[in-house]
């Protein structure tokens, strides 16, 4: 290997290795689990108190106080479901049937949701919920 | 009629598939009666798709609910123009809409570009390729003509999230980019497969690959837009898989734009080359499914949604083929130059495009990684906007450094007087700004960063703007003239400047983000809440009907300091037919210097309001940048006077010798 291509090497061995690190200790950062309902329940005991985030449907039956803010809803994955408790910008999409993500933590009893994305099933699914 | 819609489907995919074998055989063979044959299956599918696409059309402005796709994405109250738009809204049609485009694109290459005869047949065969998977989808798993045992008397309706012009930007250029890069990418395999590797085949698609990122561009700028008036959370990025899905090929496929520079130039980076475009292709693909499943955002696997396997499988054909291919050619493919120096404009070319690949392969781990982290651990874990974040912001600044180093650097090998030349007054612009960011009380280190880098890169384009004009008026024109005409003249250089000119407004609009503020308040008509020098006043609610929904509208009078400046009506919407699911519509007042964004959170029975303000800086920026992007674009698109080729091409031999 000539010089020249000695020093490419380097300069590009240092970039990778940066951005290597850069997205370890990002992923470190911001790793939650992903799960559904019952994934959720299986692993309760194990995971309470980390990040997830959950997916699910919504049923019906929610309970809204607008002025507050306030949200409470049940999801489900079809057959088990896990109530949730929100506060916050409440996306459009968000009705019940509809497929949500919730990122917060589970205490056993009740999902404490941070952030609530919405999607409409069948639909057009370009875009996110929101916040 | 429906009937007839899934024959032309079903022919469309037998001619492709006619097509792609003629023009193996006719090349294979050198028959130049299947080669015409199959010249003719393009304009043969692209004939039988905008049958289909008539057909689909008609029926749903004639509402025709007993068509399924129809029922689902239409009603009788929608407007004139989101009827049509229902052509892209749901999965069959917009996969009608992205072949029948490809058709439309490969037609055009037959018809105009018949003089590259050698590549021709191979170019075809992989437009017919193409259009095989995407008919075959048409035909079997995802019909637009499926039709329901009863018409319903009324269909389900538009959901009203779309009901908003974004619907006439935001898809249209975003697969009018998708599909773009089909054409390049044929040209690149014909090259391969006729061996003639030279830069022909790059210089035959610059303009579609120009074109192709222009549409690209607008996609993911449109839906920024679009998110950010629409979605009414106050960003306009969040990461998620889809937007990821329309930001992957634009990366790849900028960095292909650039290092294809460098083969014109340099005759090297052959085989980077066409990794690159198949690269694009292969996320172009990619993106088409996650677009239309959007599988990763829900924790199902592919496997559920049954397009997933074929989607995974025509990848793997793509990848499997072009590479192939690549590897057998290796031999051919040696590069004529050689890289002298760290410092020069081919290493700069080099580092640009290590980062937006670094950028590309960053973006695309944290989308999949739910699913590698279920291979290998058995549980689904994600990454959210930090990991993203935390990449890419460093990524995005060394881009804009290399930015601003590239265009000035010298080929070969810069000297020291080349640079204290071009860099001095540039480089003493951005530490100047940096220092007097940080005097003026900023304190985020990346956003003072990209300010002052933003700063560099503008003062290196416009010096090199203003040597170009200098030159010119040293001829006896006078200055303004001067610099109209080195535009003109050379249109691919400064175009692009143009282009990058917007990129700095834009990465100077996302680091405005770091200083948004945000606020949230309950109030009952007459109470204020103050976020920054605003202070708004809740006046009250109104309500009134329009033609297809129930307003609800806050009225909140805004003051800075004392004087009232503007008055803000964020409303929520109860749409006819989707009353399950209020709109709520933002009020944005923009400035140069800033957004307030006022989002009606919820209203209480008493009429007290609960609101989210938000005060996001420098966003006009980000539009205004986008703008100069694509006028930037149609400056370098724009094809050059014979006079001014003839020229060039002296100039070109001149330098050669």
């Amino acid at each position: 290997m000539s010089r020249g291509k000695k020093k490419f090497a380097i300069a590009i061995a240092v970039f990778v290795l940066a951005s290597a690190y850069l997205a370890y200790s990002g992923a470190r950062g911001s790793m939650a689990y992903y799960l559904t309902v019952g994934e959720l329940l299986d692993r309760a005991p194990a995971i309470t108190g980390s990040s997830v985030r959950l997916n699910g449907k919504v049923l019906p039956g929610v309970d809204w106080d607008q002025v507050s803010g306030r949200l409470a809803f049940t999801v489900t994955d079809g057959s088990r479901q896990i109530p949730v408790a929100y506060r916050g910008v409440v996306p459009d999409a968000f009705k019940p049937g509809a497929e949500v993500v919730v990122e917060g933590t589970y205490d056993g009893k009740t999902f404490t949701a941070t952030r609530l994305f919405a999607k409409c099933p069948s639909k057009f699914e370009a875009k996110p919920g929101g916040v | 009629m429906s009937e007839l819609g899934n024959l032309s489907i079903a022919l469309a995919a037998l001619v492709s598939a006619y097509g792609l074998v003629a023009a193996l055989l006719g090349a294979g063979l050198r028959r130049a009666d299947l080669q015409h044959s199959a010249r003719n299956a393009v304009y043969a599918v692209f004939l039988l798709l905008s049958v289909a696409s008539g057909i689909l059309l008609y029926q749903a402005l004639t509402r025709d609910f007993g068509n399924a796709y129809v029922a689902s994405y239409s009603s009788r109250d929608l407007g004139f123009w989101y009827t049509v738009s229902v052509w892209w809204a749901g999965q069959a049609g917009s996969l009608l809409f992205w072949a029948w485009l490809l058709a439309g694109f490969g037609a055009v290459v037959v018809w105009r570009q018949a003089g590259y005869r050698e590549l021709m047949p191979y170019i075809i065969a992989t437009v017919m390729g193409v259009s095989v998977f995407f008919t075959l989808l048409l035909a079997v798993v995802s019909s637009p003509f499926a039709r329901l045992a009863f018409a319903p008397p009324d269909g389900q309706g538009l959901n009203p999230l779309l009901q908003n012009p974004g619907m006439f930007f935001h898809p249209p250029t975003q697969y009018l980019g998708y599909v773009g890069f089909t054409i390049p990418f044929a040209f690149a395999i014909a090259a391969m497969a006729t061996k003639r590797l030279d830069d022909e085949w790059i210089r035959a698609t610059r303009r579609w690959t120009l074109a192709s990122w222009f549409f690209l561009t607008l996609g993911v700028l449109f839906g920024m837009q679009w998110a950010y008036v629409e979605l009414g959370w106050g960003g306009y990025w969040a990461w998620d898989p889809v937007e990821n899905a329309s930001l992957l090929p634009w990366l790849t496929g900028t960095a292909f734009l650039h290092s294809v520079m460098i083969q014109e130039k340099r005759d090297m980076l052959k085989v980077w080359n066409l990794v690159l475009i198949v690269l694009t292709f292969g996320l172009v693909i990619f993106g088409t499914f996650l677009t239309r499943s959007g599988v990763l955002s829900s924790v199902h696997s592919f496997a559920l949604s049954s397009m997933g396997p074929l989607f995974f499988a025509f990848i793997a054909v793509i990848l499997i083929v072009s590479f192939t291919l690549l590897a057998l050619r290796l031999p051919w493919l040696k590069s004529a130059g050689d890289l002298d120096s760290l410092v020069s404009r081919e290493s700069s070319f080099l580092f640009n495009n290590l980062i937006l690949v670094g950028a590309a392969f960053s973006v695309f781990l944290g989308t999949i990684f739910p699913m590698i982290s279920e291979a290998v651990r058995g549980v689904k874990i994600s990454v959210g906007a930090p990991f993203f974040n935390q990449v890419n912001v460093p990524i995005g600044l060394a881009l804009l450094l290399v930015m601003g180093l590239c265009p000035l650097l010298a080929w070969r090998k810069a000297s020291l007087a080349n640079l204290s030349r071009n860099f001095l007054f540039p480089g003493a612009l951005g530490l100047l700004t940096a220092v007097g960011l940080i005097v003026a009380g900023l304190r985020q280190p990346v956003a003072v960063t990209a300010f002052a880098l933003s700063a560099f890169v503008t003062a290196t384009i416009l010096l090199d703007f203003h040597r170009g004009a200098m030159v010119r008026r040293g001829h006896g024109e006078p200055y303004p003239l001067a610099l109209g005409r080195l535009v003109l003249r050379n249109r691919r250089r400064y175009g692009g400047y143009v282009v990058h000119l917007g990129v700095i407004l834009l990465f100077a609009g996302m680091a405005g983000s770091a200083f948004s503020s945000q606020q949230e308040a309950v109030l009952r008509p007459g109470q204020t809440v103050t976020i920054n020098q605003y202070t708004l006043r809740y006046e009250g609610i109104s309500q009134y009907p329009t033609q297809s929904a129930m307003v609800t509208a806050a009225t909140l009078t805004v003051f800075n300091g004392r004087e009232p400046i503007a008055v803000m009506n964020p409303q929520r919407n109860i749409h006819r037919g989707h009353e399950e699911q209020p709109m709520t519509e933002v009020a944005i007042r923009s400035t140069m210097m800033e957004d307030l964004y006022v989002i009606l959170a919820g209203i209480g029975e008493d009429g007290t309001a609960n609101f989210k303000v938000i005060v996001n800086p420098l966003m006009m920026w980000m539009w205004i940048g986008g703008v100069l992007m694509s006028l930037g674009t149609v400056v370098a698109f724009w094809p050059e006077r014979r006079e001014a080729l003839r020229a060039r091409a002296r100039y070109l031999v001149g330098a050669e010798a």
